[in-house]
């Protein structure tokens, strides 16, 4: 592609105002690239790019996935560009590309690791041909921005390029049938012992054969629409697995992945489903790209799902877990009532997944929690719920339509207060679940929480004491 | 007393279910019947109480009204033997003239309404909805492709104060004749809105009943309400 006088005016503004950014100590991670599409609208056809792109899209886990995936690269001294401190959008993949460009638009690096948020496939893939595209999951998602899986999937099948090859979750049958004619790899995990024949959530995307409009069976519903299923009347199925995790034993914290008659022992870092189809994901990609098993897992093993998703830390005896659970993202949420309640123990539970924006100004449209599994909290391991922030009210009817007992409920506005009555005794584990933007009110009620536990603890010495 | 929920495996997106799940909550005895897109609707056979359709996809808009178009005379018999109707989101397009899609190419609708709706996949239009329906105000959220065009003046459902009507231009929310309402807003309507699920349960069941719930639901209410007013 000619590059022409308007490309080089945007790069070289770009570059200037990255390097001005830095003087000024923020982050360039989104306004250079506006820059220069600003000026240059097809920027990102005409800057170069690294031979191998490996783009990472879906609903849920492509962050995980990125900086899994850049961090094992990193550890085994592969050099790449990425997206990792920019954002998932068009500006955020040009302001990485002209990072990775010299003055005159080359680029410096043979590889790109970049996360793409899938609404965004218009404005980026008739630019920029991902030799790998993966894709996580498909699920509803924010309603506002995303509407509903149909919309999305047709926007990818649409929108990737026919010579991308596709990486694929092999047991979501919505992402398994994104743009049917590429070349496409599956990934997916073998069938566990909590899989079941009926699924136990509200939202399923996937029903009846988008082929022939017959119900679908399914051998077994893992969650959603998650599982593995067939059409009784054509031949559309889910597909044949290329990369399939195996044996997994959440004692030891391995898995075995099958790959072409070879089985390989990998460590794995979570027992969380989601996180470990995030890592069946990551060792795929890498395996793709050309790691070997010891490669890969030496490096696997070091790795840590970020503290602003996970964290976990004992406080006298107790236990405090944070997790994020992305509010008006219905199956993330779900994804993280169902790990909670499944986890060992009697648990006390705070929710704080208010949009702190929108719910503030009282304009947040929370048709998201009926999309949500809350029955799942209706569990008799969860002691206490506490429901604080601006939109308390319609969560606490929200749980009690889910048929949490009122008397198990605590609501009120103000999310440090509500912690006040948090009630300790007889509970192992406090989870704290919070949405994405809400890290410093998070950070706020873990710290008051640890603070109660240990006054707690005294007050517990002295009255054995005073015994 | 019998409720009909059409084709609940289709039309299900943004949580609308659950305003059948409250609905249940509040009438334990009533009788819900869940029709498949692949079933004859029951009430094409018998009389119902209530028939709910809630908000489905773009390629499913078009399995609906096939469904239905058959039945198209039935529906309007049913709607003048004032039959409680509740369609929510873009489920109301369905009994439009026609939906226009961006490239001008038109799917025809069942045309019991003197409206048409037009698609626009490439901006959704999101918004809250504060406003007037008879002697109660309606709070609401609205999240969709289209438009509806034509003309409802004698016909809506809700005088909208903060939001939009049924296009950027009105001022009037959705469909109203005899006890059919249709509207855009979408989400758990019957429950943020407990005074008009009142007004809803006194035409099917014609009595005054507490709602299930109903001082938790109200206090979330009168807050959103006061909330959105602000704004």
């Amino acid at each position: 592609m000619k590059k022409g006088f308007r490309f080089y005016i945007a790069l070289w503004g770009a570059k200037m105002g990255t390097i001005l950014l830095k003087i000024l100590r923020r982050n360039a991670t989104f306004f250079p690239g506006k820059f220069a599409l600003k000026i240059c609208p097809d920027f990102i056809g005409k800057i170069g790019k690294p031979k191998t792109i490996v783009a990472v899209t879906g609903t849920n886990g492509k962050t995980t996935v990125c900086n899994m995936t850049e961090d094992i690269l990193k550890d085994n001294n592969i050099d790449f560009i990425d997206n990792k401190y920019g954002s998932n959008i068009d500006a955020g993949v040009a302001t990485t590309l002209i990072g990775g460009a010299s003055v005159t638009g080359k680029a410096k690096k043979d590889l790109a690791i970049l996360e793409v948020d899938e609404r965004s496939s218009p404005k980026i893939y008739p630019y920029l041909t991902p030799t790998y595209l993966i894709c996580t999951n498909l699920f509803r998602d924010s309603l506002m921005r995303n509407a509903h899986t149909e919309f999305i999937s047709s926007l990818l099948t649409k929108y990737i390029p026919k010579d991308t090859t596709l990486i694929l979750n092999g047991d979501d049958l919505i992402t398994s049938n994104i743009a049917p004619s590429n070349k496409r790899i599956y990934f997916g995990i073998d069938r566990l012992d909590t899989d079941g024949d009926k699924c136990e959530n509200i939202a399923r995307d996937i029903i009846v054969c988008p082929k022939c409009n017959t119900k679908l069976e399914y051998e077994y519903v893992r969650y959603n629409h998650i599982g593995r299923a067939h059409c009784p009347k054509c031949d559309f199925k889910s597909p044949d697995i290329d990369y399939l995790a195996t044996n997994l034993d959440l004692e030891n914290m391995k898995l075995a992945l099958k790959h072409d008659n070879t089985e390989e022992i990998y460590d794995l870092i979570s027992d969380n489903i989601i996180n470990i189809y995030n890592i069946v994901t990551v060792i795929t990609i890498l395996k793709t790209l050309g790691l070997t098993c010891t490669q890969i897992n030496e490096s696997l093993k070091k790795q840590k799902i970020v503290d602003t998703r996970y964290s976990e830390e004992v406080v006298c005896g107790k236990k405090v877990i944070t997790h994020l659970s992305k509010g008006m993202n219905p199956i993330a949420c779900s994804r993280v009532f169902d790990y909670t309640r499944k986890y060992k123990g009697n648990k006390a539970v705070i929710l704080l997944l208010d949009d702190l924006h929108e719910a503030a100004n009282g304009n947040e449209n929370t048709a998201w929690q009926y999309d949500t599994d809350y029955e799942f909290l209706n569990d008799d391991s969860i002691k206490q719920i506490i429901i604080a922030g601006a939109r308390y009210l319609d969560g606490l009817v929200r749980l009690e339509i889910a048929g949490v007992p009122k008397e198990k409920i605590t609501y009120q506005r103000d999310e440090l207060s509500a912690i006040d009555k948090l009630k300790l005794d007889g509970i192992e584990t406090i989870f704290i679940l919070h949405d994405l933007y809400a890290i410093d009110l998070k950070n706020a009620v873990k710290n008051k929480v640890e603070i109660m536990i240990k006054n707690e603890e005294e007050l517990n010495k002295e009255e054995k004491k005073g015994e | 007393m019998k409720i009909e929920i059409l084709f609940p495996e289709f039309c299900n997106l943004y949580g609308d279910m659950y305003n059948m799940k409250y609905l249940k909550m509040c009438v334990p005895d009533a009788e819900f019947i869940e029709t498949a897109l692949d079933d004859i609707p029951a009430f094409t056979k018998e009389d119902v109480n209530m028939i709910y359709l809630g908000p489905m996809t773009e390629n499913t808009q078009e399995k609906v009204i096939n469904r239905l178009k058959p039945y198209k005379e039935r529906i309007k018999e049913l709607i003048e033997k004032n039959v409680v109707f509740l369609f929510t989101g873009n489920s109301v397009e369905v009994l439009g003239k026609y939906i226009e899609n961006e490239d001008g190419s038109k799917i025809e609708g069942l045309g019991i309404f003197d409206v048409y709706s037009k698609r626009d996949m490439m901006h959704r239009h999101n918004s809250f909805l504060v406003g007037k329906y008879e002697d109660i105000e309606i709070v609401g959220f609205k999240s969709q492709f289209t438009m509806m065009y034509g003309d409802n003046k004698d016909s809506y459902f809700v005088e909208v104060e903060k939001g939009i009507g049924i296009n950027k231009e009105s001022k009037l929310e959705g469909i109203k004749k005899n006890n059919f309402i249709g509207t855009y807003i979408i989400g758990p309507i019957l429950i943020q809105n407990p005074l008009f699920t009142k007004k809803i349960l006194k035409n099917i069941v014609a009595n005054d009943e507490k709602l299930a719930l109903e001082d938790d639901v109200m206090a979330a209410y009168e807050v959103r309400l006061k909330e959105l007013k602000k704004l």
